[in-house]
């Protein structure tokens, strides 16, 4: 029994923290511009198809293919910010909340019209391999995909405490006017903030595809869990993200094993709802 | 040609109501007209979005609340009604009440939490709610039958629901949707309307003023949820089958956003105005282009939602009432008595005195945040009928002082009693509204975008339910705050000075018998400054207690009775004005002692 669990948390915690990767953009956008990204699921169903398109057409490794993922996010990210989001800030939430939802739906509906509803993935030579650990397994892709969102992770957290951009984009997070005030150019910040929430997102995409296959709608799947974790993680803490998305990983690979995979939504929803009766600011969220 | 199109507006503005009327004459023939099933549908279908998105909008325009997840009440409606009828034999006229019950227990669970926190919490947890909600109908297959869906057959009975004639689910759906419609015009006219505007403007504002937000938000969804659901039980027993992706499909929760905001938001006739414009653009785009190229309405959809928010956000229905107004002439003030109202002129100087005894008294109470102890162990005294000037430094905890004895945050400890009763533990600023406490804010927060008289009304409505006597208080409160010539006026375009007054009207409209003025004259040119100097003065006069903030201190020192001085969260002096300006202390805490030695004034 005590194998089953330890090989369950392993499982879980590499899956977590691609779900970490996948939150921490929504964290950022939502920390900074204080919008919810409601496309964010649907940005990463596009990089999951970019990502199978370089492979399927140029033959490039999922994991090769990041080089090119991350700067055509950031720079889509960019371009969506300047285009929608930028004249909406001062809206009402509800201009913000169907504008992203707008989008959602014009990328999951072009997606299906483009690739219809079947569901694609990419067989590399490493996609069913296996270390073995003494009794314990571990997945090759999850493992490598686990490494690369940590570092990932790793490199955002130190790109906003080190550079002045970054220290813009926290600055921004904290008090809009007051940072303003400090001469930061506050739209551009935000283009930028943005389009790294998106890059992070697409590189979740990436390292995704070896292990799971996509289809138009596999982004609301995504989303929930996204949704869970940066609630969980307190919604304006970066590191909560991390910490929230290894351990949604977790939940989810022992509510599986012990509940039902099918039901690993619900699991979900009902943590969800506890979080926002008991701790609404989450693991490590302030304010 | 400009006068005849005037013309043509008046007479539609005067004729108003017949005109709504003949509207409900139309819709009530035209089921009747069409023979082919094709219009019928269409007329159905045109009338159940209507109902759906009337009902959202109740809550998504009005309160401003945003529900992603309205498809998942929808769905329950469907699938309790058509389980009950297909297991129990159950008519689905009583599962239809049934299903509604289920829904609105179900939208409590998710609505009590959430709406304790920003708007964002409940759009995350409803559009997650719709979707696990989804998942879990195809999971309990013996129950739901999974993706199979369930079949309700033709068996044609009033007691079943089913009719062989589709006129007759057209009168139905044409029943739920006035129902619906009713509800939402009337509300919109009566206090629970207003409440819910108000919240939407500034939460913190309507605490301020009485309205219970959290309940208010309640009430508005679980009638919203009441009528999605009834409506998802139409929905099976008019198509006879349901299965999970189509009634608990997350786009319907789109549709009645979409429908409301084309309509136009906020509206009462809004959602319908969108469901004639695009239920036949839906049936049409799916007919012609759903077949062909797959997701491509939906395509079309999500571009107009976008455009929409963009450059339409008010709808056909508000744009509309917009342009209609520009050619309205402003209703008529009614001519106010001074009779009617007392105290009219405003106040030259104050003539009541003789304090009574203790209004409020506020016994060493703290607040700490973070690292920062904003107000320590301080206690005040306010007498009945007093004026007491509350100053100090910047960010010597004022403002937090108000806050604390106004409900907006607890204090740690300490005690706060007011005309005799122990508020401290009252939960929520509108508790202390109710106590009889107004206040006003530092940064204002004017509903924006409603009329200055509605602003007061909304603070009128603390003490009546009567609309009409809402808004004859609030003309009155208008004339006393010198701001009669702007009732019309959207609160939005007011000018500091103007939105200064306002607030302290709205504030005055909750009858208050103490009443908290923070900074009411800061920015304010001198005139400005006299004008508001002398309504305070008429204010006092009437025997409202007034504790006020203030750095104007020519104000402060004129106004009044005794000034209690705090600094560092600290209270360093308490006396009469001209005492409390001479202590020493009180020059060091604002000029800093290193002034003194500068100035060789030691």
């Amino acid at each position: 029994m005590l194998d089953v669990i330890i090989q369950l948390a392993i499982n879980g915690l590499l899956l977590g923290g691609i779900y970490a990767l996948l939150s921490v953009g929504l964290t950022l956008i939502f920390g900074v511009l204080e919008i919810i990204n409601f496309a964010h699921g649907e940005f990463l169903m596009i990089s999951m198809y970019l990502t199978f398109l370089l492979f399927s057409v140029f033959g490039i490794d999922p994991y090769l293919s990041l080089v090119i993922v991350i700067p055509v996010f950031f720079l889509f990210g960019f371009a969506v910010e300047k285009i929608l989001i930028k004249p909406l800030l001062n809206d009402p939430p509800l201009n913000q909340i169907f504008a992203t939802i707008g989008l959602g739906l014009i990328f999951s509906n072009l997606a299906l019209l483009f690739f219809k509803a079947d569901f694609r993935t990419v067989k590399t030579f490493y996609s069913n391999s296996n270390i073995i650990f003494g009794n314990y397994f571990v997945s090759v892709p999850r493992l490598i995909a686990f490494a690369i969102a940590i570092a990932l992770i790793a490199a955002l957290l130190i790109y906003l405490k080190k550079t002045f951009t970054g220290k813009a984009i926290r600055a921004l997070a904290q008090q809009r006017k007051a940072a303003m005030l400090m001469g930061i150019d506050v739209h551009r910040t935000y283009a930028i903030a943005f389009g790294i929430g998106i890059a992070a997102v697409g590189a979740a995409g990436a390292v995704l595809m070896p292990l799971f296959f996509v289809f138009p709608t596999v982004g609301s799947l995504f989303s929930l869990i996204a949704f869970v974790v940066v609630i969980l993680g307190g919604y304006n803490s970066l590191l909560g993200s991390l910490v929230a998305g290894l351990t949604i990983g977790l939940i989810e690979g022992f509510s599986g094993f012990f509940i039902s995979p099918h039901l690993k939504e619900v699991v979900y929803f009902v943590l969800f709802i506890f979080i926002l009766i008991f701790k609404p600011t989450g693991l490590l969220g302030k304010r | 040609m400009k006068s005849l199109l005037t013309k043509i507006i008046e007479a539609a503005n005067r004729f108003r109501r017949p005109l709504i009327a003949l509207a409900i004459v139309l819709a009530l023939v035209i089921p009747l007209i069409p023979r082919n099933p094709f219009y019928q549908d269409l007329i159905i279908m045109i009338f159940f979005w209507a109902t759906l998105a009337t009902a959202w909008n109740l809550l998504g325009g009005f309160a401003g609340q945003i529900s992603l997840g309205h498809a998942a009440f929808f769905g329950i409606g469907a699938y309790t009604s058509t389980i009950l009828y297909l297991s129990l034999g159950l008519s689905p006229w009583i599962g239809m009440f049934a299903g509604a019950g289920l829904a609105m227990l179900v939208a409590l669970i998710v609505g009590y939490p959430t709406f304790r926190l920003t708007s964002h919490f409940f759009a995350l947890a409803t559009l997650a709610f719709g979707e696990v909600l989804r998942l879990l109908a195809s999971y309990f297959r013996e129950l739901t039958g999974g993706g199979v869906g369930l079949l309700i057959p033709h068996e044609p009975a009033f007691r079943n629901f089913i009719f062989e004639n589709k006129t007759a689910y057209a009168y139905i759906i044409l029943a739920m949707l006035l129902a619906i419609l009713c509800i939402t015009y009337i509300f919109k006219k009566s206090r629970f309307g207003y409440s819910l505007s108000a919240l939407r403007e500034d939460p913190g504002a309507a605490e301020s003023l009485g309205i219970n937000t959290h309940r208010a938000k309640m009430y508005a969804l679980l009638i919203s949820v009441f009528f999605t659901s009834i409506a998802g039980t139409f929905y099976a027993q008019y198509v006879a089958f349901i299965e999970p992706d189509i009634v608990f499909a997350s786009h319907i929760s789109v549709q009645l956003a979409l429908l409301s905001i084309i309509g136009g938001i906020g509206t009462v006739f809004g959602p319908l105005v969108g469901s004639l414009f695009l239920t036949p653009l839906d049936i049409f785009l799916r007919g012609w282009l759903g077949g062909v190229f797959s997701g491509l309405n939906f395509v079309v959809y999500g571009v107009i939602l976008i455009l929409a928010v963009m450059y339409f956000p008010l709808g056909i229905a508000g744009w509309t009432k917009k342009f209609l107004s520009r050619f309205r002439k402003p209703p008529e003030l009614p001519v106010v008595k001074p009779a009617d109202i007392p105290m009219i002129k405003a106040a030259t100087a104050i003539t009541r005195k003789e304090t009574g005894g203790p209004l409020m008294t506020v016994d060493s109470i703290s607040k700490r945040f973070g690292g920062l102890e904003a107000v320590k162990d301080l206690s005040f005294t306010v007498h009945e009928g007093e004026i007491l000037g509350l100053i100090g430094p910047n960010g010597a905890g004022k403002t937090t002082v108000f806050n604390l004895i106004s409900g907006f945050i607890p204090p740690d400890k300490g005690k706060i009693v007011f005309n005799g009763r122990d508020v401290t533990s009252l939960k929520a600023p509108h508790c202390f509204c109710r106590e009889c406490i107004g206040r006003t804010f530092q940064l204002v927060k004017p509903f924006q975008s409603m009329t200055v008289l509605e602003n007061v009304m909304v603070g009128a409505f603390a003490c009546t339910r009567n609309p009409e006597e809402a808004r004859k208080e609030a003309f009155a409160i208008l004339n006393r705050i010198h701001l009669s010539h702007h009732a019309f006026t959207i609160a939005a375009s007011l000018t500091i000075a103007d939105r200064k007054r306002l607030e302290l009207g709205r504030a005055l409209g909750t009858k208050p018998k103490l009443l908290l003025l923070d900074e009411v004259m800061a920015g304010l040119t001198p005139k400005e400054t006299e004008d508001i100097i002398s309504i305070i003065k008429s204010i006092s006069n009437e025997g409202i207690t007034i504790i006020m903030i203030e750095h104007v201190m020519k104000a402060v020192m004129s106004l009044s009775d005794r000034i209690v001085v705090i600094n560092n969260g600290i209270k360093l002096v308490e006396g009469l004005p001209n005492t409390v300006v001479k202590d020493q202390r009180v020059i060091d805490a604002y000029l800093g002692g290193a002034y003194h030695a500068a100035a060789g004034l030691k």
